[in-house]
């Protein structure tokens, strides 16, 4: 630690002297000696404990494991709320986002996504017994999702006789769902398949999509150097074909969801 | 860079109508918790008052655990748990007519009964006993001593601890945001996750929940000098 904080200053020495070298976020994750990851850490395959080596792992501790490497810097993780998500980058406690953060354009205008490295499909989940087979069919119901999350959001814009009921983690919102409290539940698709497979009471997931949302890393805005470097990552990564193997990692044959990515690793037009 | 702080933001169009109604349900939620706090903590007085010591001991026993358990992990209890014990129309009545808010009242209710009952019981503990004697010697029966002559001067006496736990329980309504209740705190929570003006959402939270305080304080001491009692 000691050497990295003395190399660290020897580097921002450098960098200072050379006259041109602004201090800015990617030179002070450098000088720092680490990359400081937001991550929810209760989002199962994207960020979650393992169950025997109680670390932290999954897709987007992966994608975040890259951009730290193309930094050169050792990866740190930050296990932070749904709705601290984006307060905690602002305020700096975090360098960087992978935490399940959908696009919205409100989001965008107070940070700066990275390319899309995943594409959520946004659907409903519900008991079988409300009979419930559209989205339309929520008219007038009440749907929960989490505190703070874009699922949130899109079912008030979708669906806006819904009334929305939130909580804060994934399990108060099954919960509730379960017992009849609210007639459906929005999130990511894989999540939903997995509470429904788990599930007691008998569940559906809602077939259509509810909407369509890409994933980006959060980054602040204002700092060109950094997200260059985090985009190259991600267009380097996909070209040589270690998301796909990253992905199917998760998500392929042997795994729960026995999916592949469809979408591509893009800029995400607003 | 510094930080711009513009109320403004918050307090327009639809942010605007999130606080107002967030500002209703924390006090609908206060009222009806209040009235169910004070009917139970006179009922929980006046069992503890009967002279049968295992009523006494079961009064003691809902004392300690709602003052023992966080309020947190009751509200929590009430919610999830006592529903799922009831029949199923009940139920289904109690999800389809908003069981949140109701639950909610019930658990800040009957948390804030046990510090009630303790209240009123220093109060009546402060009358002397030879009062209620010669009530009972003058032929009043239990309850026309208690209710003629005993509680009437030791409910004033407690109106200012109740004034107290008014303003615990007020503030306490926030925590059923976590069960979903829409008021105050849960609205705020809201602006603030649709505009990320954390600091604005949450200036204008503290400002309404200070302004509310400082209003049941006031009522608390008008009522005070209003139920003074002229001592002779």
């Amino acid at each position: 630690m000691k050497l990295f904080s003395v190399l660290g200053l020897a580097a921002a020495l450098a960098a200072g002297l050379s006259g041109v070298a602004r201090a800015d976020q990617l030179a002070d994750i450098k000088a720092r000696g680490k990359l400081i990851c937001g991550t929810l850490g209760t989002s199962e395959p994207f960020s979650f404990q393992h169950p025997q080596t109680r670390e932290i792992v999954g897709y987007d501790v992966d994608i975040c494991k890259k951009v730290a490497d193309a930094v050169g810097v050792p990866l740190e993780l930050k296990t932070i709320a749904v709705e601290a998500r984006i307060p905690e980058l602002l305020q700096g406690r975090v360098d960087i986002l992978a935490a399940n953060l959908g696009y919205t354009p409100e989001r965008a205008q107070q940070i700066d996504f990275s390319y899309s490295y995943f594409v959520s499909q946004q659907k409903l989940l519900t008991t079988k017994e409300t009979g419930i087979t559209t989205a339309e069919g929520f008219a007038g119901k009440k749907i929960t999702a989490i505190k703070g999350s874009s699922s949130e959001q899109g079912v008030r814009r979708l669906i806006p006789t819904a009334e929305t009921v939130t909580f804060q983690d994934t399990s108060s919102a099954f919960l509730a769902l379960a017992q009849d409290k609210v007639d459906g539940f929005c999130a990511s698709e894989l999540i939903l398949v997995k509470l429904a497979k788990q599930s007691k009471v008998p569940m559906v997931v809602i077939e259509k999509s509810l909407f369509v949302e890409p994933w980006g890393l959060g980054l602040r805005k204002g700092e060109p150097a950094f997200k260059t470097l985090v985009n190259e990552t991600l267009a380097k990564a996909t070209g040589s074909g270690e998301i796909d193997k990253t992905f199917s990692k998760w998500f392929g044959p042997g795994t729960a969801f026995d999916i592949k990515r469809d979408y591509p690793i893009e800029e995400i037009k607003g | 860079m510094g930080y711009v702080f513009d109320l403004g933001s918050v307090l327009s169009g639809k942010y605007l109508d999130w606080f107002l109604i967030g500002i209703a349900t924390t006090l609908a939620l206060t009222v009806v918790a209040w009235c169910l706090a004070i009917a139970m903590g006179i009922i929980l007085t006046l069992v503890r008052m009967i002279p049968f010591r295992p009523l006494g001991w079961f009064v003691a026993l809902y004392v300690e655990y709602h003052r023992n358990v966080p309020l947190l992990v009751q509200i929590f209890l009430w919610y999830f748990g006592v529903p799922s014990l009831l029949p199923r129309p009940a139920r289904q009545w109690i999800n389809a007519h908003h069981g949140e808010f109701l639950l909610a009242a019930i658990a800040l209710g009957l948390a804030a009964a046990a510090y009630v009952a303790e209240d009123i019981r220093s109060g009546i503990r402060s009358i002397p006993k030879a009062q209620y004697e010669a009530a009972r010697s003058i032929g009043f029966g239990y309850l026309g001593a208690m209710g003629y002559v005993v509680l009437p001067q030791a409910l004033r006496i407690s109106v200012p601890p109740l004034i107290n736990q008014t303003l615990l329980l007020f503030k306490n309504t926030s925590l059923a945001m976590a069960i979903g209740v829409g008021e105050l705190t849960y609205r705020t929570r809201e602006v603030d996750s649709y505009t990320f003006k954390t600091f604005e959402a949450f200036a204008v939270a503290t400002a309404v929940y200070l302004a509310i305080s400082f209003a049941i304080m006031a009522l608390g001491s008008w009522s005070g000098t209003r139920l003074k009692l002229e001592t002779r």
